[in-house]
């Protein structure tokens, strides 16, 4: 098969004769064949309309009362959102929201990309590899939690390491301290999910059939070219997935910075997240909780389409 | 080009070295799984089992009843594999008409489950409690697999359209023209095409409902259904909770998954390579 | 071209609707029987009653509370369902089972307001049945507020759980020291052992409840042993967190305390491993937990002799203990009428002295009906005279108008210990939780 029946977009657009003549990315003309049926949706849509719109806006709607998750609540209006904006420690856990967020987005991309192109083919025991670096993935964040707790502890093997090579200025309590305690975290979510970050890009790497690559270095590309212009524009639908998803994940991540600090020392390391679920939960705000939570989707939400937006395939 | 040469030793090499970095946590979790029941306390958690036992794992293995381990097991298995049949389906039967819609209801539905994926779902829990009790699917396993499917489907419809969309309309052209009929060509060429996201989305969606915990705790807990995760948190103390075996139930729960990874990577992740001619 | 084979468009149809249907329609016939709610035998006919029962675990090992209903079928023949639930969320599980309408007839609840699991709360959403004069009377004087909601008694408590501080001391022999009189005392000790190497209390820094209860146990003698009813005051606005000799007490004790050294290093990120580790392995000689962890860590370490002990108190100051019913039993408004009064007369057997006593010894708690009398267990010896002589107040938390009180002052503390904030900024936050709703 030549290079023409490309699973690249690139070598579909400068080939005019491929039968590309008419744009086919034009939204309004009538597709060629039908590609299944509009009722293929149906269950998907139906089950998501009920177990996510119905039953959260039934939520949400507290939102606009006093409820505390029990018993009676009145009607308050805006109240919550108000709440929201006077208070000082929330502007401080939005602080921490982002900042985890964009850093967690960079690295776990960056790190998973890297893998996964490394472990993509060729090496004796990839497979194996790939297993060993997807474990922290499936860790329990129960077990997450003992574990890191403990390295990052005064007496853990992280100060034990720094203490042997002379380094005991070094040592630190690190999850107590308010500035090291969310680089701490942020270390542990990237550990955690690189190994999946690296497993989506190796699903968007194996579409790239070898002849592509071959014929390309056939033609004289080095590396870096062979990267740019043929695995780079394949794994275009990874990078929008997973950066989606990270960027998500990382807006609204929850159980590792409960299990490292539970958003200490004194609140310095809350995050949105934190929040809101202990002020529906633990401390019985339901209402403003359910406010929190609606200001944070809409924040992920914006984040979100931003991201749809600049990494929507425009061939 | 693809030969193994002496810079691919050396990439393998440094990814060995990062695995290895990546899995030292995994040292003390082996090491607490390997404690006896006395060294829980009086020994640090660095140091390593001073008489390392099995029994953690024999005595886990073995307890009955409502708490027992093998039966969550199996429960586990059941319903993360009734999930992510379901999800599969449905996902990529909805994200398929999705991602090839020109239609501006297919855009909306998209923006639909995109924005499913980021609803605040803790707020609905208890209307969904209330929901699912009034059909009849609380204390079960199916009615487990259905709420699993319905709370990751915006995910794996997600993950389906992203790879669709990078997929060229030729093979479908050319299998309509040849005469099949749209299930034909979604059966016999979308879906082989599809196999590394369909793998990709069975890891991922089997993850989460293998790990979860809060939500099988609310709606399976006490009950005779209970999946591994919830059985593992009876092992949790106020004060005190019995590490050993908790680790040693962590690592039980480990192996299923990474097996089932193993294979989704093998059979759909790499496995279809050069298949639609 | 498109030739709609409908033989395809069918079996594809048909691929969809059966599984859903199928789930749909066994798992409303599987459910029948096991939709709860304590239709478990039901009292139909009411030869044999019987009831549902939960409560939150400890260990795997079997509860006590399990221990308790496995005696009561014994005696009576009742049978009781047992349903346990993790001890972590134990509160949010039960707000949701209690709400879906599918919770068991008799719960285990935390008295007051404090946690999710409080009665109070509870009672006032009409989610709770009101008990009767048997269980009034198991209620201490003094606590009613704890229980009991226009003049309706919703909870009856099941024994009292002292709090001090756990006290290792077999480790402290091996220490050579001895537990201190007064606080003066307490920080020479502290000074003491920290050269040694050791320290006086395991603090477990990441962990606030731990240092709300620290807070509390120094309060005792503080704030309570002065005026026993401040948080009556404090509700009637007549005095504030901030402007509270006694809690400004309670907050440089701590200061002095953590600058004396006596919390283990870097206590600030410890965890609870810290405490059972520290404990066991004698490295600190105390903690701050209650009463009943004493014997969940002489359970889970042989060899290890653990005392309770009263906070010092400032030199020349009386001693105080803090001591209340933490737990108590509540039932299920939406249960049957036959499985209520199943489960009242369950909590009437409980209140006998003799049956609530055996229940306690195996918690390692202390009788609710007090302590005259009573064995008391081997770790509660220091402090027997405080119990006997009623020299105790109930946990100050358990009387607060909302958990983001106990939350505001454990965090600000919890700062404090890492460097951050000041006493008079934690007073405050404290003071703002309480007015903020």
């Amino acid at each position: 098969m030549t290079t023409q029946i490309g699973t690249d977009p690139v070598v579909r657009e400068g080939s005019p004769a491929a039968g590309g003549g008419h744009p086919a990315r034009s939204r309004r003309r009538r597709p060629l064949i039908s590609y299944g049926y509009w009722w293929w949706a149906l269950p998907a849509v139906l089950m998501v309309l009920l177990v996510h719109y119905a039953a959260t806006s039934g939520g949400a709607f507290y939102a606009f009362t006093d409820w505390t998750g029990l018993g009676s609540f009145h009607f308050v209006g805006l109240d919550n959102f108000r709440r929201i904006f006077d208070d000082p420690t929330l502007l401080g856990s939005l602080k921490n929201t982002l900042l985890i967020a964009f850093g967690f987005l960079i690295l776990t991309n960056v790190l998973g990309l890297l893998l996964a192109l490394a472990l993509n083919r060729t090496l004796k025991t990839r497979y194996l590899l790939r297993v060993l670096l997807f474990m922290p993935v499936v860790l329990s964040p129960l077990a997450v939690s003992y574990i890191w707790k403990f390295i990052f502890d005064y007496n853990g093997p992280i100060n034990q390491l720094l203490g042997w090579v002379g380094l005991e200025a070094w040592q630190r309590p690190w999850l107590a301290e308010p500035g090291l305690a969310l680089w701490a975290i942020l270390t542990v979510m990237v550990w955690q999910t690189t190994g999946l970050v690296m497993v989506i890009y190796l699903a968007g790497l194996a579409t790239v059939p070898p002849e592509i690559e071959e014929a390309g270095a056939l033609d004289g590309a080095g590396t870096w070219g062979r990267f740019w212009h043929i695995t780079a524009p394949s794994i275009r639908p990874s990078i929008a997935i997973a950066g989606a998803l990270m960027l998500i994940q990382g807006l609204r991540v929850f159980d590792q910075v409960m299990a490292l600090t539970n958003g200490g020392p004194g609140g310095a390391t809350e995050t949105l997240a934190t929040q809101v679920y202990k002020e529906t939960f633990a401390l019985s705000n339901f209402g403003f909780g359910a406010a929190l939570a609606l200001t944070l989707t809409a924040i992920i939400l914006i984040f979100s389409v931003l991201q749809q937006m600049a990494t929507r395939d425009r061939s | 080009m693809f030969r193994y040469t002496k810079a691919t030793l050396l990439r393998e090499a440094v990814v060995w070295l990062a695995a290895l970095v990546s899995l030292l946590p995994f040292y003390f979790l082996v090491s607490t799984a390997l404690k006896p029941d006395d060294e829980l306390l009086s020994t640090t958690s660095s140091a390593p089992p001073h008489a390392p036992t099995l029994a953690n794992f024999t005595d886990v293995l073995a307890t009955t009843g409502q708490n027992s381990i093998l039966l969550a097991l199996i429960n586990s298995a059941l319903i993360t594999l009734g999930s992510i049949v379901g999800l599969v389906l449905f996902g990529s039967l909805a994200a398929y008409v999705l991602a090839r819609s020109t239609r501006r209801w297919g855009t909306v539905t998209f923006y639909l489950f995109l924005v499913a994926i980021i609803l605040p779902t803790q707020l609905g829990l208890i209307p969904l409690y209330i929901g699912a009790r009034k059909l009849g699917l609380v204390g079960t396993p199916y009615g487990m697999i259905v709420l699993y499917i319905g709370t990751l489907m915006p995910l794996a419809v997600f993950l389906y359209a992203g790879f669709f969309r990078g997929l060229p309309r030729d093979y479908e052209e050319a299998a309509a023209i040849d005469g099949a009929s749209p299930g034909r060509v979604f059966a016999r060429v979308v879906l082989p095409l599809m196999a590394p996201a369909t793998g990709t989305v069975a890891i991922l969606t089997g993850l989460i409902v293998w790990n979860d915990f809060f939500t099988a705790l609310i709606f399976l807990g006490g009950s005779d259904y209970q999946t591994l995760p919830v059985s593992m948190y009876y092992y949790v103390g106020s004060l005190v909770s019995a590490w050993n075996k908790i680790f040693a139930i962590v690592i039980l729960s480990m192996i299923p998954i990474l097996a089932f990874y193993l294979f989704a990577q093998k059979k759909f992740i790499q496995g279809f390579a050069g298949g639609i001619k | 071209m498109t030739k709609q084979s409908p033989g395809r468009l069918r079996r594809l149809g048909v691929l969809v609707a059966v599984p859903v249907l199928g789930a749909l329609t066994l798992s409303a016939c599987s459910t029948a029987g096991n939709d709860s709610g304590g239709n478990s035998g039901g009292g139909s006919g009411g030869e044999t009653k019987s009831f549902s029962f939960v409560f939150p675990t400890a260990t795997n090992s079997e509860s006590p509370y399990e221990t308790l209903a496995k005696k009561y079928t014994q005696e009576t023949g009742v049978k009781i369902e047992v349903r346990k639930l993790p001890n972590d969320s134990y509160g949010t599980t039960l707000r949701t089972q209690l709400q879906g309408g599918n919770a068991p007839d008799l719960i285990v609840v935390a008295p007051g307001r404090g946690q999710e699991h409080a009665v109070l709360p509870l009672a006032e959403a009409n989610l709770l049945e009101p008990l009767d004069d048997g269980s009034t009377a198991v209620v201490p004087k003094g606590s009613e507020g704890l229980f009991t909601l226009d003049d309706k008694t919703y909870a009856q408590p099941t024994d009292l759980v002292p709090v001090g501080m756990v006290w290792n001391t077999g480790a402290a022999d091996k220490a050579g020291a001895t537990f201190p009189a007064d606080a003066t005392g307490m920080l020479d000790l502290c000074r003491k052992l920290a050269g040694d190497g050791k320290s006086f209390i395991a603090l477990a820094g990441s962990v606030p409840p731990n240092l709300g209860l620290m807070a509390m146990s120094i309060s005792a003698t503080r704030v309570y042993e002065q005026t026993p009813d401040w948080n009556k005051q404090r509700a009637d606005g007549k005095v504030t967190f901030a402007q509270s000799q006694g809690w400004q007490d309670v907050l440089k004790t701590i200061d002095d305390m953590n600058k004396a050294g006596c919390f283990q290093k870097g206590a600030a990120g410890g965890g609870f491993d810290a405490i059972t580790q520290g404990i066991v392995r004698g490295t600190s000689l105390g903690a701050f937990v209650p009463g009943g962890a004493a014997q969940e860590i002489m359970n889970n370490a042989k060899g290890v002799t653990l005392q309770i002990q009263a906070f010092p108190a400032a030199a020349g100051a009386k001693p105080y203990l803090l001591a209340s019913p933490n737990y108590a039993m509540s039932i299920n408004a939406k249960a049957d009428a036959g499985q209520k009064a199943a489960a009242q007369e369950f909590l009437n057997w409980l209140a006998k002295p003799e049956n609530a006593a055996q229940f306690t010894k195996i918690e390692g708690q202390v009788p609710i009906a007090g302590v005259e009398g009573a064995e008391l267990a081997p770790q509660y010896e220091p402090v027997k005279s405080l119990l006997t002589s009623g020299d105790y107040a109930p946990l100050p938390n358990l009387e607060w108008p909302n958990p983001a009180v106990y939350d505001a002052l454990a965090k600000g503390i919890q700062g404090m210990v890492a460097g951050r904030g000041d006493a008079q900024s934690v007073l405050a936050a404290t003071d703002k939780a309480w007015d903020g709703k």
